[in-house]
C-alpha cells in the first residue's frame, strides 16, 4: 500500500514522461478556464461584497445568445459583437432592476438576489433558446480544429488546436484584466471600491457605473469560457454545472483575489488531474475530480481561512 | 329569482358536462425534464411522447373515445422533484412514468404501496424484469442488462473476449452503474477484464482525466453507459484522444443524433445499442408531421424528428396506449383505473402484424409481456453513426436472458427482502 502511494506513482511518471506532459497540459487547460470562471466571480466581489450565483448561468446565455444570434443568419464575429451588446444590457438591467434597490441591504439579501438572476436566466434562457445542445460555432469564428502530435521521449503528446487557442486566448484576456484594473482610472475605481467602500463613495467613485461595469467584464469573461467550454462539449444548460467547478478555486485563492483566482484555479486544474491519474484512479477507483479540490481548498482554509492570497479581516471590538 | 334559476341551471349543466369530461380522460402524467444539464437529451424523448398522444386525441379521439390527457411535470432529472411530482400527480393518475432510474428507485416502493404501476421503457431497475416481484413495475421493451449482454454479444462477433480489456464509462449516478453487476458477471465467464471508468457530474463535459485513463490502459473496447451532456464530451475526448471509434458502443440513451453532430465525420463508426429506430418511411412519422407537426401542435423540429430519440418517443407512447387499449377491451370499460392498465401492461404483445397496423413497422422490434416478464427482452439493433446520422449495423440481437434469469431473480428477492414488508403477484408462476 505504502509502495502504491509513495513509489509507484512516481516510478509511472518517470517512465512515461510524455503522458506526465499531457497529464499536466490537460491539467493547464483546465485550470485556466476554472481560472477565468472564478474571475468573473472575484470581480464582483471585489466592488460590491456580491457573491455572484449567477456566474454560471451566464456562460451559458453568453454562448446561448452566440449560436442563436448566428443561426439567425448574422455572421460570427458580428455575432459576437451583439453578444457583448446583449451581455452589456443584461448588466445594466442587473444593476437598475436587481441591485440598485438593494443598496444597503445585508449581503444575503444580495446573494439570494443573484440566485434569483440565475431562475429568471435559466426561464428566459430556454423560452428564447430551448434546451436542446447546440453545435459552438468554432470554426466560424476562426478558431483552428485539429491538432498537433508531439513525440517527446519517444513517446506521445497530443495537443488540440483549440486548447492551445483557450490557453492563449484566456491568458490574453487575464493579463488584460490585470492591466485594465492596474492602469486605468475605472480599474482603479474598482479596485478602490474592493479596498473601502465608504472612502471609494467619498471621493466620487459612481457606485452604479462600477457595477455596470464588473457586472459587463463577467459577461465578458462568461462569453469566453461559454466559446471555450461549447467548443468542447456544445453548448447547452449543462455548462452552467462548469461554474461550480469555481467553487473551491475560491475558496483557495480567496473570494476577493485576483492573483488568487488565477493561482487557485491553475493549481487545482493540474493538481487534480496529477491527483487522479496517479492516485485517484489506481487505488479509490477513479472520479476523484469531484471532491479532491474542495479537500484542497479546506485543507488550506484550515491554515489560512482567507484562503492563501485573500485580505485577512482584523476587526476592532 | 330568474337570475338564480339560470344559476341553478348552468351549475347543474357545469357538473353534468364536468362529470362527463372527467370520466372520459385518461390521466397519464409524464415526469418530464425539459430543463437542467439533462434537457438536451430529454426534449426530443418527451416531444416524440407527446406528439403521439397529440395524433391519437386528433385522429382517433384518444383512446377508446377517452382523452388522453398527457400531462408533464416538470423534474429537471431531479430524483427529490421527481418524487414531488409523482405525489402530486398520483391521486388521479393510471401510470407514472419517472424518467430516471433515480427517480424510479426513489418511487418505486411507493408505487406498490399506492398500486400504481411505474413504466419505464428502457431504463429503471434491471430486476423489474421479474413481475412477480416487481408487480406494478415495468421497463418495456427491453432493460439495462438486455443492452450490456446484448453489446457483449456483438463484441464477441469478432472472436472470443478472453483476454480483452473492457473501458466501462459510467455516469456515476444510479442509471450508470445499474448494469455493473451483469458485466461483472459476464467478465468473469468470458475471461475479459472490466475497467470500470465512473464519470462525475461535474465532470461531464471535461472527461480529460477519464480519457487519459483509456489512453493509459489501452482497452479493446470503451462500452459507455452516458447520458445528457456525458455523451456529447465522451464523444469529442474520444475524437481528441483518437480511439478508434468502431471500438466505441454506448447504450441506447448514449446515441442521439445531437451529440454525434457535434463531432460530425469523426465520429463515423460510433456505435449505440438500440431497440427503436427512427423508420422515416414508416406511416406514423408522416401522420405525425401532418396532423401534429404541420398543425402547430407540436413543440418538435423537422430535423429532431428524424432522430433516434424522437423515434423512441414516438415507440414509448405508442406502448402505453396499446397497454391502455388492451384494458379497455379485457374490461369493456373506457375509463380504466391503475390496476386495469396494470394488467394491459402485462398482456402486451407487439407482434410484426400490430406495427404493421400501427404503422410502425421496423421502428420497434416485436416483443410481448407477461405477469412473470415484465420487461419484454425484444432484443435491438446495434446502430452506426455514418457521419450525419445513425443506421442499422446489425440485424436484430436477442438477450441471452436465460443466462441472467437467475441474476434478475436474486436480485429481486434481494430488494422484497430489503423492502419488507412487499406485495407480491403470488398468483404469478415463473413461467407464466
Amino acid at each position: 500500500m505504502l509502495n502504491d502511494i509513495f513509489i509507484a506513482p512516481f516510478v509511472d511518471m518517470f517512465t512515461a514522461p510524455d503522458f506526465l506532459m499531457q497529464v499536466l497540459w490537460e491539467g493547464l487547460v483546465s485550470g485556466i478556464l476554472y481560472a477565468l470562471i472564478a474571475l468573473g466571480f472575484v470581480l464582483i466581489f471585489r466592488s460590491s461584497r456580491i457573491f455572484n450565483f449567477a456566474q454560471g448561468i451566464m456562460v451559458v446565455f453568453a454562448a446561448l445568445t452566440l449560436v442563436g444570434l448566428f443561426a439567425m443568419g448574422i455572421p460570427a464575429w458580428i455575432s459576437v459583437g451583439l453578444t457583448l451588446v446583449v451581455m452589456f444590457v443584461l448588466a445594466v438591467a442587473i444593476e437598475r432592476v436587481v441591485l440598485r434597490p438593494l443598496v444597503g441591504q445585508p449581503d444575503i439579501i444580495l446573494f439570494m438576489a443573484t440566485i434569483g438572476i440565475t431562475l429568471f436566466l435559466i426561464g428566459f434562457g430556454e423560452t428564447i433558446f430551448g434546451g436542446e445542445n447546440k453545435v459552438m460555432i468554432t470554426e466560424e469564428l476562426g478558431i483552428p480544429t485539429g491538432d498537433t502530435v508531439l513525440e517527446p521521449f519517444g513517446g506521445l503528446l497530443i495537443l488540440q488546436h483549440l486548447d492551445i487557442t483557450v490557453v492563449v486566448v484566456a491568458t490574453l484576456l487575464v493579463l488584460g484584466l490585470l492591466a485594465f484594473l492596474n492602469y486605468t482610472q475605472m480599474g482603479r475605481a474598482i479596485r478602490a471600491l474592493g479596498d473601502d467602500h465608504q472612502a471609494a463613495l467619498s471621493v466620487g467613485i459612481s457606485l452604479q457605473t462600477i457595477w455596470v461595469l464588473v457586472w459587463f467584464i463577467a459577461g465578458i469573461i462568461a462569453l469566453v469560457t461559454g466559446i471555450a467550454w461549447g467548443a468542447r462539449a456544445g453548448v447547452s444548460f449543462a455548462l452552467e454545472v462548469i461554474a461550480y467547478k469555481a467553487l473551491p478555486v475560491l475558496m483557495l485563492g480567496g473570494l476577493e483575489s485576483i492573483t488568487g483566482a488565477i493561482v487557485g484555479g491553475l493549481m487545482i486544474g493540474i493538481l487534480e488531474k496529477l491527483f487522479e491519474i496517479y492516485w485517484g484512479q489506481p487505488l479509490l477507483g477513479g472520479n476523484t475530480e469531484t471532491w479532491f479540490a474542495f479537500v484542497l481548498a479546506l485543507i488550506v482554509l484550515l491554515f489560512r481561512p482567507q484562503g492563501l492570497f485573500g485580505e485577512r479581516i482584523i476587526e476592532r471590538v | 329569482m330568474k337570475h338564480f334559476t339560470k344559476l341553478a341551471i348552468a351549475a347543474a349543466l357545469g357538473t353534468v358536462m364536468g362529470t362527463a369530461t372527467v370520466a372520459q380522460e385518461l390521466y397519464t402524467p409524464n415526469l418530464a425534464y425539459r430543463t437542467g444539464p439533462f434537457a438536451a437529451t430529454g426534449i426530443p424523448l418527451m416531444n416524440g411522447q407527446a406528439d403521439y398522444m397529440t395524433l391519437l386525441n386528433e385522429r382517433d379521439g384518444g383512446i377508446g373515445g377517452a382523452k388522453i390527457d398527457f400531462e408533464e411535470c416538470e423534474t429537471g432529472y431531479s430524483t427529490e422533484k421527481g418524487v414531488e411530482c409523482y405525489e402530486k400527480t398520483k391521486g388521479k393518475a393510471i401510470v407514472t412514468q419517472p424518467w430516471s432510474t433515480g427517480i424510479t428507485l426513489q418511487v418505486l416502493p411507493k408505487t406498490n404501496v399506492d398500486q400504481i404501476p411505474i413504466l419505464a421503457p428502457g431504463y429503471g431497475f434491471s430486476p423489474m424484469a421479474d413481475g412477480k416481484v416487481f408487480q406494478w413495475a415495468f421497463n418495456v421493451p427491453s432493460g439495462y442488462w438486455d443492452a450490456a449482454d446484448m453489446i457483449v454479444q456483438y463484441l464477441e462477433q469478432d472472436g472470443s473476449l478472453e483476454g480483452k480489456k473492457i473501458a466501462f464509462l459510467h455516469l456515476d449516478h444510479p442509471y450508470g452503474k445499474e448494469p455493473l453487476p451483469l458485466l461483472e458477471k459476464l467478465a468473469g465467464e468470458k475471461g475479459f477484464e472490466l475497467l470500470p471508468i465512473p464519470v462525475g457530474l461535474k465532470e461531464m463535459q471535461n472527461q480529460s482525466a477519464q480519457w487519459l485513463q483509456i489512453r493509459r490502459e489501452r482497452p479493446d473496447n470503451v462500452v459507455m453507459w452516458g447520458w445528457g451532456a456525458m455523451n456529447a464530451g465522451a464523444i469529442t475526448e474520444a475524437v481528441k484522444t483518437k480511439y478508434p471509434m468502431e471500438n466505441f458502443i454506448g447504450v441506447w440513451w448514449a446515441g442521439h443524433d445531437a451529440d454525434l453532430k457535434l463531432v460530425g465525420d469523426d465520429g463515423k463508426g460510433y456505435k449505440s445499442i438500440s431497440w427503436s429506430f427512427p423508420n422515416q418511411d414508416a406511416p406514423v412519422m408522416k401522420e405525425l408531421k401532418e396532423r401534429v407537426f404541420d398543425a402547430g401542435l407540436s413543440q418538435s423540429n423537422a430535423e429532431e424528428m428524424q432522430g433516434v430519440f424522437y423515434g423512441r418517443g414516438v415507440v414509448m407512447s405508442m406502448i402505453l396506449s396499446e397497454a391502455i387499449q388492451g384494458a379497455q377491451k379485457n374490461f369493456g370499460t373506457t375509463e380504466i383505473d391503475a390496476s386495469q392498465l396494470r394488467w394491459g401492461l402485462e398482456n402486451l404483445n407487439i407482434t410484426e402484424e400490430r406495427l404493421e397496423e400501427l404503422g410502425m413497422a421496423g421502428m420497434v422490434p416485436p416483443f410481448s409481456t407477461s405477469c412473470a416478464n415484465h420487461t419484454g427482452h425484444s432484443g435491438g439493433w446495434m446502430l452506426e453513426w455514418d457521419g450525419s446520422k445513425f443506421v442499422k449495423a446489425s440485424d436484430l440481437l436477442k438477450p441471452n436472458t436465460d443466462s441472467y434469469a437467475d441474476l434478475i431473480a436474486s436480485a429481486a428477492s434481494e430488494y422484497a427482502t430489503a423492502n419488507a414488508p412487499w406485495a407480491m403477484n403470488e398468483e404469478c408462476s415463473a413461467t407464466n
